[in-house]
């Protein structure tokens, strides 16, 4: 009786999952093994989406310039962005932690993270413009006008570079938020109890500050890695993808496929490899939230 | 006073009042309804339209008298909504496969999508609504599925080449060159005049300036035949005679630092008419765009003496559709009517910036501007650009690509290579 009870109120949710989740889910996936016709074609929309050069191009990754292809990019995200917006925001947690007015500045560098986007790829044109971008002054002030005299959303040795660098400071917000909210939980008897013991700063960060903050980072981590995997608003208006591909990703070419070419069946082969790449870390977090309750 | 004898029916001057009253009351209260029932009834609203077009700033401007006019000659009233050729790529299939129209009548200039449509069921028929003679039937043919017509055509733009102010050639003693050489000598003396390598002003967008650039030089040095047959695939960018013809001209000028770094279009416009830039390739809706048409003049490489070709190109003129599922059907279908006809081409291009593509719109109705771009494309042969031409996979890839090539043209073999990747089979 209980459990049909529980079901009863549960049908609801169900069905919602069932119409809005479930069966789109299995449309994708069988349309990633169907060719435009409708007819089976079994792994080809697959072996045709990681053997092309947009996806992975080992002609020219690591040794010549981008475009190295969407996967080869997604995870040049994941090695610059992640480290980066991680020890910036730590870097300000920890230097911002208990001086007066912080949450002022604290609220001017978690702007960027509400910033839509959208938004950002604008700013990021402007910021790395040659005549108008912040980073071009900066460059042009410290004698690189090698740098500060390109445009860097125009050429493919600098387009990546721009729009990560151009994310990293719209992301580090989170990873500084979320640090100071754990720096928060750590007792100060702990601290107090290393100044008896002759402590210096720089042990009491790495012996106590850092493995204290082994929670906070591990949500950082992941979350930033699915942010980095699923990226597409800010390429697409900063750079479209380009030049000549030199800034494309996953997401940004699962929609140039299924929405300028009409290639449905290659792109939901691609939203699955991206589902399944994303999956791991979201599968991680769910776990390890799931176990602490 | 007293009204009656009888003690009974006494009626006092206060009740003689009271009975007045109550009866102007219910007169009035009458009278109104009889002026409420028999009051003419007012004439039915108008019905609204729908119309999306491509249209903002100037050339939005350009394009409100014609709706202006059509609201005038049909009885209704029309709300325009700006959306991008870009965005109506994506949207229109979408909306059209849930049975919805964004819009009643729609402007849009991608005929490659326009048959896909059309093919699908999803537009209505305009061929009975049009008079097919007065159009140029290439244009027709275009935008037609089985003999049928699926578009009716809105006015057109032509590509002729680079413009440069009247004024600036006067004040610094440039002339117009005649052939490659003179044009080469004429670049170097703007170098000097202005103080800067690339005197060319690239024009930026989602990469469509570039790629009409690189069609003007590839009617110019490889000819008309190789032109038509890039867009077939019968010819392949990786075949030597384009491959040479484009290093020697386009490339070898990127190569030398003659064309600047791509620009948002609009911006480098601002520029090269304040004598940042000497030249500047654009279509012929500049003309709507500069503070005076008047001072502007062109360079049209295909009209030198060593040209492989005596053509320009034009852009397929944004194409008025109907989707089968707007609210107004024959209203929508009467618009599309009008929008094509000779009346609604009159009111726009006297307006400037544009062609008409009815062949009853006299030539004089055109602005000064226009009359002078006439003259000086008169002879030359137009044929329809490339990429819309082919559309689909091949127009990103060439549209991105050639950003690369303007900024690193050492990778013409490559960029070229990953264009023909996209072309067409024959």
């Amino acid at each position: 009786m209980k459990s049909k009870a529980c079901l009863f109120f549960l049908l609801p949710v169900l069905i919602l999952i069932i119409v809005f989740v479930v069966y789109p889910i299995l449309g994708t996936i069988g349309l990633s093994f169907l060719s435009p016709e409708g007819k089976f074609v079994g792994f080809q929309n697959y072996v045709n989406v990681l053997t092309s050069d947009e996806t992975i191009n080992l002609k020219r990754f690591p040794f010549k310039h981008p475009p190295w292809g969407t996967l080869i990019h997604n995870a040049v995200w994941i090695t610059i962005h992640l480290p980066l917006s991680l020890v910036l925001g730590l870097f300000f947690a920890v230097v911002l932690k208990g001086v007066k007015g912080s949450s002022v500045i604290k609220s001017l560098i978690f702007l960027g993270m509400v910033t839509p986007m959208v938004v950002g790829g604008w700013l990021v044109r402007f910021m790395f413009d040659k005549n108008l971008g912040i980073v071009n002054l900066f460059l042009r002030l410290a004698g690189l006008t090698y740098l500060a005299d390109k445009t860097w959303t125009m050429w493919p040795q600098l387009a990546l570079l721009a729009t990560i660098l151009g994310a990293v400071w719209m992301w580090t917000g989170f990873s500084m938020v979320i640090y100071s909210a754990a720096l928060a939980t750590i007792p100060k008897e702990y601290y107090e109890a290393a100044d008896i013991d002759g402590a210096s700063t720089f042990q009491k960060f790495f012996y106590i500050t850092l493995p204290l903050l082994k929670p906070a980072t591990i949500v950082i981590v992941v979350m930033s890695i699915l942010e980095e995997l699923k990226i597409f608003d800010l390429v697409f208006v900063a750079t479209m993808g380009g030049p000549g591909s030199a800034s494309n990703v996953l997401a940004l070419q699962m929609y140039l496929k299924a929405f300028k070419y009409f290639e449905a069946n290659e792109a939901a082969a691609i939203a699955v490899i991206l589902a399944l790449l994303t999956i791991f870390p979201a599968l991680y977090v769910v776990k390890s939230m799931v176990g602490k309750q | 006073m007293i009204i009656s004898t009888d003690e009974n029916m006494v009626l006092t001057d206060k009740g003689v009042k009271g009975i007045i009253a109550i009866v102007a009351i219910i007169c009035l209260l009458i009278g109104i309804g009889i002026g409420w029932y028999v009051k003419p009834s007012p004439p039915p609203p108008k019905p609204t339209l729908i119309v999306i077009g491509p249209y903002s700033g100037d050339e939005m401007k350009a394009f409100t008298p014609v709706l202006k006019a059509a609201e005038e000659e049909l009885g209704i009233e029309i709300e325009y909504r700006i959306y991008r050729a870009e965005e109506l790529s994506t949207i229109l299939p979408s909306h059209f496969a849930a049975g919805m129209a964004p819009g009643d009548v729609i402007l849009f200039c991608h005929p490659v999508t326009i048959r896909k449509l059309a093919a699908e069921g999803h537009l209505i028929d305009l061929s009975e609504v049009i008079d097919r003679s007065k159009y140029p039937k290439a244009i027709l043919d275009a935008v037609s599925v089985n003999g049928r017509v699926y578009g009716a055509p809105w006015v057109a733009n032509l590509k002729p080449g680079l413009w440069y102010r009247k004024s600036f050639f006067a004040k610094h003693g440039l002339k117009e060159p005649k052939n490659w050489r003179e044009f080469i000598d004429l670049l170097n003396k703007m170098r000097e005049v202005i103080g800067r390598d690339d005197v060319i002003a690239s024009p930026d967008s989602e990469g469509w300036p570039l790629s009409d650039i690189a069609e003007h030089f590839i009617l110019y040095s490889a000819g008309l035949e190789a032109f038509e047959n890039l867009k077939t695939g019968k010819t392949r960018f990786t075949d030597p005679e384009i491959k040479s013809a484009l290093k020697d001209t386009l490339i070898w000028l990127i190569e030398n630092g003659y064309f600047s770094e791509p620009e948002d279009w609009t911006t480098i416009m601002e520029k090269w008419w304040n004598g940042e830039y000497g030249l500047y390739f654009m279509g012929d809706w500049v003309l709507t765009m500069v503070k005076d048409p008047e001072d502007l003049d062109l360079i049209i490489l295909t009209t030198f003496d060593d040209s492989a070709s005596k053509a320009i190109t034009a852009c397929f003129p944004d194409f008025i559709i109907v989707p089968k599922y707007t609210k107004h059907p024959e209203l929508a279908v009467k618009l599309a009517a009008f929008l094509a006809s000779a009346k609604a081409q009159l009111v726009r291009v006297k307006e400037g910036g544009c062609v008409a593509t009815h062949k009853d719109v006299p030539p004089d109705a055109y602005p000064a501007s226009t009359k002078r771009l006439a003259e000086r494309v008169k002879g030359l042969e137009i044929v329809f650009d490339l990429d819309d031409t082919v559309g689909g996979e091949f127009q990103t890839a060439f549209w991105d690509q050639l950003k690369r090539l303007w900024v690193e043209p050492e990778a013409y073999e490559e960029v070229l290579a990953k264009i023909e990747e996209k072309q067409p089979r024959p």
